[in-house]
């Protein structure tokens, strides 16, 4: 086992402090003091910051984070709102609810930030509907922000006015990718948009819209205070600073992890959480949330970042880290994914609505030991079609789990079909 | 608790509709928190309130309706006094998300979507809350349990009144 | 104007223009069922995949506006491989109940799976089950399993109407279109969403298992129910002439026009043909004296009209003409009265009750020709003023077409004293009425669909309609009879012996200025702007 190099926590630095949710130790630990910096910044100045620091969204696309801001059309007089996704709900990933509970300040101190650079006066954070506690705790925090004079009208003097409205989703996976996030807010179903336009020119209520993920937002004050060559130099060429990992499943210490963005996938599991309890081998691992597709036990040795992972035919997605042990069935994995997107479709696009309930069907039917001789290849053939079809992303990240756990498992489900099916 | 076949907010709860519905720039972007705040006055969402609702954003009940059975947290149907919420996503799964599941159907004797006789318990089934590192874990009406086992979940259930 | 290549063939199309629509105009189909030009774009049923080159994914035509320069290919392997793919999506959870489906000859599901899917099924799952034969309302019937949920009727409700009735419930393959439970579908257009249904999940009530849509005939006509004149295509049963019970029009569709109707037609235009087939008709001329209803032939049937015209002198004759006739109709009967000097002529019979009217294509107006009737000059008296003379004995042959005025917006009273106060009261129509069944003669007319003509809206538009059966009995177009009626007069008329509408059009454009250089052929399909 090796030792864990040492990063340098920023995202978690407060967490194990008692009170981190406060104005207080948020303000004691340096906190509030990148925004008097930005207010004093051209709005320009502070997107070109974080294009050279290289951040990139910590939702699940990894779309460059400076570069987003630049679509917001320029001139534009219109109203421009900042909206936050916080409707975390990618299977294996719970960072985003930690930074709410943790270190709720560092979010809205972020959302300022971006809001200048956007000429946005209204930011609205969407929290999904099951984060009770993260939304009373995020709701006092806000709460203590206006009272300080952090958020509202004339900003510390500044002349920048900006809002915060606290959201709460209603239960709804897709409501985290992001045009399903905005017709959510607005009142409807949380059915995606379709693109163009893109929420940058027409969003939220119409208007151009910028949406990142808390994470990601959560970053900008450490970036405008240290500068964006140091939070550059964190990561690698094509991404700047740390990022968060959710590790869960057979592994000894779960939780979130702090570190590299270039970590590899066996020192996540092994040296930051502790390796496979019980001393059993470890069979299988989705890195980056369920939409991801899954890797091997001897495929490990992958570093996390984009290129990386790419390279090993999987993706980053939300760092979503799922650990299976050598006991785990993984047809039965499979049903369970397959269910969770039969049932989370939100039924807009035909191909994902009708193959998601369709793929689910037959892979319980194939644990149930009903399978037949066709049903590997349907599903793959199936998925495989279907993918690239649809207006929003959800799809490919169903193919994801479907694809991968038949190619790279194949015996295993062969194993519980009928010889004379 | 008020009758949710016959809804009417008070004077206050109006007060309050008007104020979520000025945060957006189009009232209906508070179509969800007015339908939660109905859902916590009367208890359940009722066809009669979907139509209430509609009429202070001046839709259509017809799109009210779709908004209120898109949403998993919604009920249309009174549920129990407690909702017990088990995650059976990925994780959970892995570290035995069924036998919980079992184990409450068995304590409940009821099935999955069923509440109990005495209108104590509502048992769901649920996607990922996003507790993985808790996993076994299940959303007690507000509160999420975490690193469940048989004996865990007995002492839970105890406290629900 | 953009300018770019689809399947090698160069097109120049308006800016803003979808690759759906600049593919038309190209002369190819790209298949589709959510898109309706009608409607805003939803993107939903990912059917209308092409290639456009440097672009790494196929892409949805509805959505992809063309652009100069685009380079656009609907044939390559992988847009045929990813529309079967689509169908095959479309057909998962489709009951495939062809055989008892009352859209299967119409349905766009068998027509693009003929053309584009031919896939071996693989589904042997159990579909999900959805709510089937639910009346929506007065005229719509759902079945939820054979939607595929394009959301057309949903956005029509929305976006047309405004009415907002139907929505799309719960989410994933449990999707389904349906009202708020309890209300019914009874907007004034609500018809229409059967028409934009491209499957079996919305079907007519009337219409459903009459007749199978293969034996249906079918004629480019102008609805006749109020002074928009919507285009219609009606569709009849003559094939098959057990079926429909017997009655040959089945339905009546809308016909695209963007200056009359767009793709629309209310409700009232769509389901108000049945009188066409009913038996109230009048199917030969009958001449009643004392008590006794005497049929007659047209030879005779003209002749007592014309004498009569010729008995009493110009000033004791009044003409009740209709809004309901055509141009030509109208021009017969001005040239008649123009002749014998008759001035006691109007149109102008007030109805009942107001019509409704609305922002969308209703008018108030129930008539399709008020506009010919006012341009050709029929009312150069008054309605009350003719039917005073009638009852003040001055006017003592009156001749009324269509109207029942017993059921009208004049005071029965009046009505009653003017009938019984004319000596001689000739009825021309379609079809009896309590006005008709107290005339001395009645003279039955075609119906609008069982002859051509032209109406003319309120617009101004003027607008052929065809012959889409042939009439009933012994009835005949106004014009022809009035024609006959004119030869019978004797005399010096310079109008040649008309054969055809058409010709009595050639007329009307030569005499009435607002008409002037038109012909059948210049009309069109769309129709023509009256010259102001």
């Amino acid at each position: 086992m090796s030792v864990p190099v040492t990063v340098e926590k920023i995202f978690t630095r407060n967490f194990d402090r008692p009170g981190s949710h406060t104005l207080g130790v948020y303000r004691e630990t340096g906190g509030y003091t990148a925004l008097p910096k930005a207010l004093g910044m051209e709005p320009a100045a502070i997107t070109e910051e974080v294009k050279q620091s290289n951040l990139r969204g910590l939702g699940g696309a990894a779309f460059p984070t400076g570069m987003k801001w630049s679509f917001i059309p320029k001139g534009s007089t219109a109203p421009k709102y900042l909206v936050i996704n916080a409707d975390e709900g990618e299977p294996g990933t719970f960072k985003d609810r930690y930074l709410l509970e943790r270190d709720p300040h560092a979010l809205i101190e972020g959302m300022i930030i971006a809001a200048r650079a956007i000429d946005s006066h209204t930011g609205f954070v969407y929290i999904r509907g099951e984060y009770v506690r993260p939304w009373e705790i995020f709701s006092g925090a806000v709460k203590e922000a206006y009272d300080a004079g952090l958020l509202g009208r004339n900003i510390q003097g500044s002349g920048f006015d900006f809002d915060i409205v606290v959201h709460r989703g209603a239960g709804a996976y897709i409501c985290g990718e992001e045009t399903g996030l905005l017709s959510s807010l607005e009142g409807k179903k949380g059915w995606p948009k379709i693109k163009p336009p893109f929420p940058a020119i027409k969003g939220a209520f119409g208007q151009p819209t910028i949406v990142n993920n808390v994470e990601t937002i959560a970053a900008v004050p450490h970036i405008i205070n240290r500068g964006a060559a140091w939070f550059a130099g964190l990561g690698t060429k094509t991404q700047g600073g740390t990022r968060l990992y959710s590790v869960s499943g057979h592994v000894v210490k779960p939780g979130v992890v702090e570190t590299s963005v270039s970590v590899t996938l066996r020192s996540l599991i092994y040296d930051h959480c502790g390796g496979i309890p019980g001393g059993r081998r470890l069979k299988a691992v989705v890195p980056g949330g369920s939409s991801a597709p899954i890797l091997t036990a001897d495929e490990i040795d992958v570093t996390m970042d984009a290129d990386g992972l790419k390279a090993a035919g999987t993706m980053i997605g939300s760092a979503g880290v799922i650990v299976m042990d050598e006991t785990v069935s993984i047809p039965e994995a499979l049903m369970v994914v397959a269910r969770f997107y039969a049932h989370e479709s939100c039924g807009q696009c035909t191909p994902c609505r009708e193959s998601t309930g369709w793929i689910y069907k037959i892979s319980h039917r194939i644990v149930e030991g009903k399978g037949r001789k066709d049903d590997l290849d349907t599903i793959l053939d199936v998925a495989k079609r279907g993918a690239g079809t649809t207006i929003c992303a959800f799809y490919d990240g169903a193919v994801g789990p479907y694809v991968s756990y038949i190619e790279k498992f194949r015996e295993e489900f062969e194993a519980l079909i009928p010889r004379d099916a | 608790m008020p009758d949710a076949k016959r809804p009417e907010f008070t004077a206050e709860q109006l007060d309050e509709v008007r104020r979520l519905q000025g945060l957006y720039p189009d009232k209906q972007g508070a179509l969800l928190p007015v339908l939660r705040l109905a859902q916590d006055v009367f208890g359940y969402v009722s066809l009669q309130i979907e139509e209430y609702v509609a009429g202070l954003f001046e839709m259509s009940p017809a799109h009210v309706h779709e908004v209120v059975t898109f949403y998993t947290l919604f009920f249309q149907q009174p549920p129990g006094r407690h909702v017990v919420s088990v995650c059976h996503n990925l994780s959970c799964h892995l570290l035995g998300a069924k036998s919980i599941v079992d184990h409450l159907t068995q304590r409940l004797g009821v099935e999955v979507g069923e509440t109990t006789s005495d209108g104590r318990v509502t048992l769901l089934t649920v996607e990922c809350l996003c507790a993985c590192e808790q996993a076994p874990m299940m959303q007690v009406d507000d509160r999420y349990e975490g690193l469940l086992t048989p004996e865990k979940v007995d002492r839970i259930l105890e406290g629900l009144l | 104007m953009p300018k770019l290549t689809i399947d090698g063939k160069e097109v120049e199309v308006a800016p803003g223009t979808n690759l759906i629509e600049a593919a038309r105009q190209a002369g190819v189909e790209v298949p589709h069922y959510c898109y309706h030009p009608g409607l805003s774009i939803a993107g939903q049923c990912r059917l209308c995949m092409v290639d456009i080159e440097k672009n790494p994914r196929p892409q949805i035509g509805c959505n992809t506006q063309a652009a100069d320069g685009m380079v656009v290919h609907t044939q390559t392997e992988r847009v045929l491989e990813t529309r079967k793919s689509i169908m095959e999506f479309h057909l998962v959870n489709h009951p495939l109940d062809c055989p008892v489906c009352d859209q299967a000859g119409e349905c766009w599901l068998q027509i693009y799976y003929m053309r584009h899917g031919l896939y071996d099924p693989r589904m042997v799952d159990e579909k999900v089950h959805k709510p089937k034969a639910v009346p929506l309302g007065p005229h719509v019937i759902l079945d939820a399993e054979r939607c595929i949920l394009c959301s057309r009727c949903v956005r029509f409700c929305d976006e047309v109407t405004g009415t907002g009735e139907l929505g799309i419930f719960n989410r994933g393959d449990h999707s389904e279109i349906g009202l708020f439970p309890g209300k019914t579908l009874e907007n004034k257009y609500s018809g229409n969403v059967i028409d934009i249904c491209p499957v079996g999940a919305l079907t007519d009530r009337e219409f459903r298992f009459q007749v199978r849509v293969w034996y249906l005939d079918t004629a480019r006509s102008v609805c006749n129910g109020c002074a928009r004149g919507c285009n219609i295509e009606v569709h009849t049963s003559r094939r098959r002439v057990h079926h429909n019970q017997g009655r040959r029009l089945a339905r009546i569709k809308p016909r695209h026009n963007p200056d009359v109707n767009r793709w629309w037609i209310c409700d009232d235009g769509r389901y108000g043909f049945r009188w066409i087939d009913d038996d109230t008709r009048l199917l030969a001329p009958v001449r009643r004296a004392n008590g006794k209803d005497v049929q007659l032939g047209w030879d005779e049937a003209v002749a007592v009209l014309a004498e009569a015209l010729r008995r009493y002198r110009a000033e004791e004759i009044g003409i009740l003409a209709s809004p309901q006739m055509s141009n030509e109709d109208l021009f017969a009967l001005q040239r008649i009265a123009g002749r014998l000097g008759i001035r006691a002529v109007d149109h102008r019979v007030p109805p009942r009750v107001p019509g409704d009217e609305d922002h969308l294509l209703i008018r108030a107006d129930k008539h399709p020709n008020r506009r010919g009737a006012e341009l050709i000059g029929l009312d150069q008296a008054e309605t009350r003023a003719i039917l005073d003379g009638a009852r003040d004995r001055r006017i003592k042959l009156l001749w009324i077409f269509q109207h029942d005025l017993l059921d009208s917006g004049l005071p029965t009273a009046d009505v009653t004293a003017a009938l019984a106060g004319a000596e001689m009261v000739v009825f021309q129509g379609p079809s009896a009425n309590a006005t008709s069944a107290g005339a001395h003669l009645v003279l039955p007319s075609a119906a609008y669909v069982e002859r051509e003509g032209t109406f003319t809206n309120f617009q101004g538009r003027v607008q052929r309609f065809r012959t889409v059966v042939e009439p009933l009995g012994e009835a005949a177009a106004d014009w022809d009879i009035l024609g006959r009626l004119g030869r019978a007069l004797g005399g010096e008329d310079p109008a040649p012996v008309a054969t055809r509408a058409e010709q009595v059009f050639a007329g009307l454009a030569g005499q009435v200025p607002a008409f002037s250089g038109m012909t059948y052929r210049g009309l069109g399909d769309v129709g023509l702007m009256v010259k102001a």
